[in-house]
């Protein structure tokens, strides 16, 4: 069956989100993302605060990384979460966002062996084992959890490049790629489906999730409007091999690129063109999100993630897509 | 200001449409930072449990977007023909 996800970004403080989250679960979404970076609010917090305003949405940290969070207290975390709220809690965890992590001094080097060795140690401590650990990135000298954690907890890894793809499909129990685009989808789905051959699995045991900026209303100028200033970022964002198969001007990018380093968001944001809308959002009225997410779903996702902006008005949004776009996905499986 | 009392002169046949405005003016608004911590706890609460249209919920409501958009909320109850209440929220945040 169709899975939807919403994910959020604690930028916004914490009763606007929880109030969407409450929303989301009624709305059908099954699953809840919290984006993890410093400069925001607590992702954990959040999560907790969604856990006690929720009864059944599955949710976590969408993605955290190893660099900033050292992989024991990311399972200390996620452990007691899941006591909170048992069988409802999944890690999300991936190589972190560079420039970011550099921001505040922190290196982000060997990232395919800090992720694999930060889910290892991860399933070993909630599992309840005394964990000695020497990777090439971590070392654990002697660590117990003095709780017994209970059930097994999910983990799906974050990858954008291939080997990280490949990685994320031997390891994970799911993965989360960036993506909007049939073709990008199709490209990430080949690699992670290498791994999970590589890992001896089938692809069913694999949820593929994809993150997506999303923007729905009934009116698509609307709809674009709200994409605009998103699609701008992720165009500055790429590099040139993912433009360049979407056939966008490098040049147009790169002028997008400089007025946003400009802070001129009229420049940047008026040089989005159609076809950057097209390769990096899931954008327009609840009729054409639906035909872009079933496309989305032939190409290899098991999970569609809804990303921001959501819509010119988050709530709105909600509605739309728990009322015309959720139900024709329920009653296609 | 009593905000029950407020309720009292909004006709309960209005409390739906009411309620889903204020909602509206509350998410939409730029002035998160005036959002009482122990306010937003009762209605992500009233909220949970579907009752942010009932009096409980629709309290609550009413002082957060006076909190947060007060000229919002006025110009909606005077959009709504309701200028008693509107006037109401007036005097109390001039006095």
């Amino acid at each position: 069956m169709t899975k939807f996800g919403i994910e959020f970004v604690p930028r916004e403080p914490y009763w606007k989100i929880i109030y969407y989250a409450i929303q989301a679960e009624g709305g059908g979404f099954s699953n809840l993302w919290v984006t993890d970076h410093f400069n925001n609010r607590n992702v954990y917090v959040t999560l907790t605060t969604a856990a006690i305003y929720t009864n059944k949405i599955t949710f976590g940290p969408g993605v955290t990384n190893p660099y900033m969070v050292n992989p024991v207290f990311t399972a200390q975390a996620i452990a007691t979460l899941n006591e909170l709220t048992p069988g409802r809690v999944v890690l999300g965890m991936g190589a972190g966002d560079k420039t970011t992590l550099e921001g505040v001094g922190v290196e982000v080097e060997k990232p395919l062996a800090a992720v694999q060795e930060a889910v290892d140690i991860f399933r070993k401590i909630v599992s309840g084992e005394s964990v000695a650990y020497k990777g090439e990135v971590f070392k654990v000298a002697s660590a117990k959890f003095l709780f017994k954690p209970k059930g097994r907890i999910p983990v799906y890894v974050g990858a954008q490049g291939p080997k990280m793809l490949e990685l994320a499909g031997r390891i994970g129990d799911g993965v989360l790629i960036n993506a909007c685009h049939p073709k990008d989808v199709e490209y990430a789905v080949n690699s992670v489906r290498e791994g999970i051959r590589q890992g001896g699995k089938k692809p069913e045991d694999v949820d593929v999730a994809a993150y997506t900026s999303f923007s729905v209303h009934e009116d698509l100028k609307k709809a674009t409007k709200a994409a605009v200033p998103v699609v701008s970022f992720i165009v500055a964002g790429s590099p040139s091999l993912l433009l360049e198969r979407h056939g966008i001007d490098l040049k147009k990018a790169e002028e997008i690129r400089e007025a946003l380093k400009a802070n001129d968001w009229g420049r940047a944001f008026g040089g989005v063109t159609p076809e950057m809308i097209e390769a990096f959002s899931v954008c327009g009225t609840p009729e054409m999100c639906t035909e872009r997410i079933a496309l989305l779903l032939k190409s290899g996702i098991s999970q569609f993630v809804v990303g921001s902006p959501i819509g010119s008005n988050v709530r709105e949004a909600i509605n739309l897509i728990s009322q015309k776009i959720i139900p024709h996905f329920q009653t296609q499986s | 200001m009593d905000y029950r009392k407020l309720l009292e002169i909004i006709p309960t046949g209005k409390w739906e449409i009411v309620s889903g405005k204020l909602i509206d003016f509350i998410l939409t608004s730029k002035n998160d930072d005036k959002m009482p911590g122990h306010l937003a706890n009762v209605i992500l609460y009233q909220w949970q449990n579907g009752t942010l249209k009932n009096e409980t919920g629709i309290t609550a409501l009413l002082r957060a977007a006076v909190l947060l958009e007060p000229e919002k909320t006025i110009t909606m109850f005077n959009e709504l023909q309701m200028a008693n209440v509107a006037e109401q929220i007036k005097e109390t945040l001039g006095s």
